[in-house]
């Protein structure tokens, strides 16, 4: 997957590190929490050598979660995590096209409201899932009722998450074609972009910041 | 199979601890050092090695005098078991005599269901990273034998038997004691496998809940969220595949109409 000349940058080493970071710890922490959630998928366990040791692997994965977490909203926060009225309110009316034919949906920037709200999704129960989930860890001398109540925070954590991860998952693939290089090479195509984040581009063409394989990244002049 | 209960009769109880005793010898759990708190209840509570506590306490008896009762404490070994609902691994499971066994090779020491469990019973052992608790001997009920505890019982406070028997025994002696006795046990948690016949309120006594009942955080849990997220899994899948055979992807390629079609 190499960049052709006239891609255009979208994530540099830092967000793409980040995002597998995050993406993989996510992915073991779901199947190792599955595994013990129920008991037709207690197997899961045998590769680690048991139930016991699958918890190791769940816990110990909750704590390289935990700095992945906090580099992806410090990181994303700014792009991702904020709607802008009334044009999100207008994409989300109209599910971005994604769901019926719209003629021409509103105009996003670099991340459009469903990404919005899986990334606000992740924030905020991945921080509840990582209270949740040390005072699982480590509940003696804390609070009965409170401990109590930490199971079904954590369960409730995944019902939300999983569903974002694998729509996130399907539309960065197969749903979306030609989305999966920017969390490789970190280029898509211009077309991709003119659907994806037109607001963006042309945002970065205006003030320069627009990097293009190939191409010298000051020149403006476009 | 049919289903097996231990009666214990606090009016015929006269806290020898012979059964406390016998749970230990049995299922051999050596006691350990602990310090003179003024009271018979020693340890203070249920412990990894101590399965069956009898608990004493001296409570006024309303005329300026003091009542000493005591009761024995263990695990209840509920029909509709919190601890069998949360455990991830099996481990806590009904027997065919509708007890609650515990199994520490598949115990992973995660100790959910201390905070399901509405008596307060299961224990945590930091040494073996495993829970700890009462199984009503299973491996003497299962070869035809009472529990030690009943064994030992020198009073006949401790009875042991199918469970229609037992209740049968139980209702009989609140009749013939015709005072405020009552029977605890088998009219909550679907009917817990240890029946109490007691002399006093369930309030007076120290950790013994009034109203016992499956935690509500554990019906959220798993009664809602858990089918939820099973619904929910199949919802995204299923519709991420109808969305692609149905709507199809998204177009990104910048190709004019036709130009990718042949016409």
């Amino acid at each position: 997957m190499i960049p052709k000349k006239g891609m255009i940058k979208v994530s540099d080493g830092f967000e793409r590190i980040i995002h597998w970071w995050l993406a993989i710890t996510c992915l073991l922490l779901i199947l190792t929490g599955l595994g013990m959630m129920f008991h037709s998928l207690n197997f899961l366990g045998i590769p680690v050598g048991g139930l016991k040791n699958l918890k190791l692997v769940h816990n110990f994965t909750g704590i390289l979660f935990i700095p992945a977490l906090f580099f992806a909203i410090l990181t994303w926060w700014r792009e991702a995590g904020v709607f802008e009225f009334p044009e999100d309110l207008e994409w989300i009316k109209c599910a971005g096209g994604y769901l019926w034919h719209v003629d021409n949906p509103p105009e996003t920037g670099k991340y459009n409201p469903g990404q919005k709200a899986f990334f606000l999704a992740v924030a905020v129960f991945g921080v509840l899932m990582v209270i949740s989930g040390l005072i699982m860890w480590f509940p003696l001398g804390m609070p009965r009722g409170l401990v109590a109540w930490m199971y079904p925070l954590h369960a409730l954590g995944l019902l939300v998450i999983f569903p974002f991860f694998f729509i996130h998952l399907y539309l960065g693939t197969i749903g979306v074609p030609g989305s999966a290089p920017a969390i490789f090479t970190g280029y898509v195509t211009r077309s991709w972009c003119e659907k994806q984040c037109p607001k963006w581009l042309k945002e970065m063409e205006e003030t320069g910041k627009l990097e293009v394989f190939g191409e010298e990244k000051d020149a403006a002049h476009h | 199979m049919s289903e097996k209960v231990k009666l214990y009769d606090a009016t015929k109880c006269t806290a020898c601890r012979g059964c406390q005793l016998a749970c230990k010898q049995w299922n051999q759990l050596p006691a350990k050092q602990t310090i003179n708190r003024g009271t018979y209840q020693n340890p203070p509570d249920l412990q990894p090695n101590t399965w069956l506590l009898m608990r004493f306490q001296e409570i006024s008896d309303g005329n300026g005098g003091v009542k000493w009762i005591y009761r024995k404490q263990a695990c209840m070994h509920c029909t509709d078991a919190a601890c069998v609902k949360v455990c991830p691994s099996g481990a806590l499971h009904y027997t065919k005599y509708g007890t609650v066994s515990m199994d520490p090779a598949k115990c992973i020491g995660c100790k959910e269901c201390i905070y399901a469990c509405p008596f307060d019973v299961p224990r945590y052992d930091p040494e073996t990273d495993k829970i700890a608790k009462c199984d009503m001997c299973f491996s003497r009920i299962d070869n035809g034998l009472e529990p030690a505890c009943v064994k030992a019982c020198p009073t006949g406070a401790l009875q042991f038997g199918d469970k229609e028997k037992m209740l049968k025994l139980a209702y009989a002696r609140v009749k013939e004691l015709n005072g405020n006795a009552y029977v605890y046990g088998d009219k909550f948690v679907g009917g817990t496998h240890m029946i109490y016949v007691l002399p006093e309120e369930a309030s007076v006594y120290d950790a013994l809940p009034e109203k016992p009942r499956v935690p509500i955080s554990v019906i959220a849990w798993k009664d809602l969220l858990k089918p939820l997220s099973l619904l929910a899994t199949g919802g995204v899948l299923l519709g991420a595949f109808l969305h692609y055979i149905l709507h199809g992807p998204k177009d990104t390629s910048g190709d004019q109409a036709g130009q990718g079609g042949g016409e």
